[in-house]
């Protein structure tokens, strides 16, 4: 007991700020690094985060570093909620296309662009009607997936 | 007999050294031959650039050295979000304007040096300035590019700097700035690239 006061003595008054500030420093590049990843992973989506703190380059004091520490610990935190919010769409989106696929006649209200199912391109998923209005008449559904995007005007 | 260029390794401000211990500084002269690029090297952008789509711009960010890049940024204040390190600049720039078209002889060697290394490469009018060069801080601790004499260029600052070299400049000083975790290897190659584009051999 007494060994871990006198530790907890000299661990005050020699707390080094470099250390600190290494440490810090090393967090920041962690977590920057994870940011990136999950920014990556969002395409082709980008994730919409509160900006962070932007200067000029300078070196940063303790206090700016530990806010900028904090400040990405959220950023990430905020990055995988969104990366987690977007994939719950998408299983959204393949359980809908899923169902319009097995019956498009009681799904044919039902559109599913390829951005929401995590796809690219601009194609759309919906019931169109066999041979026009006669299958509309007659309940002849399909599923048709609309070819690319619109052209620029 | 001229002297053969080689690389020499800037000096970097002591405390600067001992936030950062592997951030590095080289440089390299070059002589400009013309203002216009060589075909070979407009070629050698234009095929850099027919490679190139949006997966691999944002891919980029992960790449080892861009992302070397990226994280210094944002230990030394900047948002790489808001001011893009190089290399990502110029792979948003490269998709905006669907190309690398030339921008002139000095212009060209250091894209094409970027493109190829992800090392950003500055080129100072070799007139101007008095090596060596060396990354020094202000006494608010900004940091700057500097020469044996005065500061040079506030490190990073998109604005530019009024001894950078311009079209007209026939000597130029070639300047690779190292971020941590980029290899010294990266750099000499990047200042080459620059050098061999400048010079035309």
């Amino acid at each position: 007991m007494a060994a871990l006061l006198i530790d907890q003595e000299v661990g005050v008054a020699t707390l080094d700020e470099r250390a600190a500030r290494r440490s810090l420093l090393l967090q920041v590049a962690g977590l920057e690094t994870t940011l990136s990843r999950n920014q990556s992973e969002a395409f082709p989506d980008q994730l919409q985060l509160t900006p962070l703190p932007s200067g000029a380059a300078r070196l940063q004091d303790l206090e700016r570093l530990e806010l900028l520490r904090d400040a990405l610990v959220g950023a990430v935190v905020e990055s995988r909620a969104a990366l987690i919010e977007r994939e719950e769409r998408r299983d959204s989106a393949q359980e809908r296309l899923g169902a319009l696929l097995l019956d498009p006649r009681s799904n044919r209200r039902v559109r599913i662009t390829q951005r929401e199912l995590g796809v690219g391109g601009c194609g759309v998923w919906s019931a169109v009607p066999r041979l026009g209005p006669m299958g509309r008449l007659m309940g002849w559904w399909r599923v048709k997936l609309s070819s690319g995007c619109p052209l620029a005007t | 007999m001229p002297r053969e260029a080689s690389v020499q390794r800037g000096w970097i401000a002591p405390r600067l050294a001992a936030e950062f211990p592997e951030l590095q500084l080289a440089t390299l002269r070059a002589q400009c031959i013309s203002v216009d690029s060589e075909l070979g090297v407009s070629e050698r952008l234009a095929l850099l650039a027919s490679r190139f789509n949006g997966r691999q711009a944002i891919a980029l960010r992960e790449a080892p050295i861009a992302s070397a890049y990226r994280t210094f940024f944002r230990q030394i204040g900047i948002d790489p979000e808001q001011q893009r390190p190089p290399a990502e600049q110029a792979a948003v720039e490269r998709l905006l304007s669907g190309g690398n078209p030339p921008q002139g002889r000095v212009a060209d060697a250091l894209l094409l040096a970027l493109l190829e290394t992800s090392v950003p490469v500055y080129g100072f009018d070799a007139e101007l300035v008095t090596e060596p060069l060396g990354i020094d801080l202000s006494p608010s601790g900004a940091l700057l590019l500097a020469d044996s004499e005065r500061p040079l260029w506030h490190l990073f600052a998109p604005d530019g700097s009024d001894f950078f070299a311009v079209p007209k400049s026939r000597q130029v000083l070639l300047a690779a700035v190292g971020a941590p975790g980029v290899p010294g290897l990266a750099l000499d190659e990047a200042l080459w690239l620059a050098q061999s584009a400048l010079s035309g051999s």
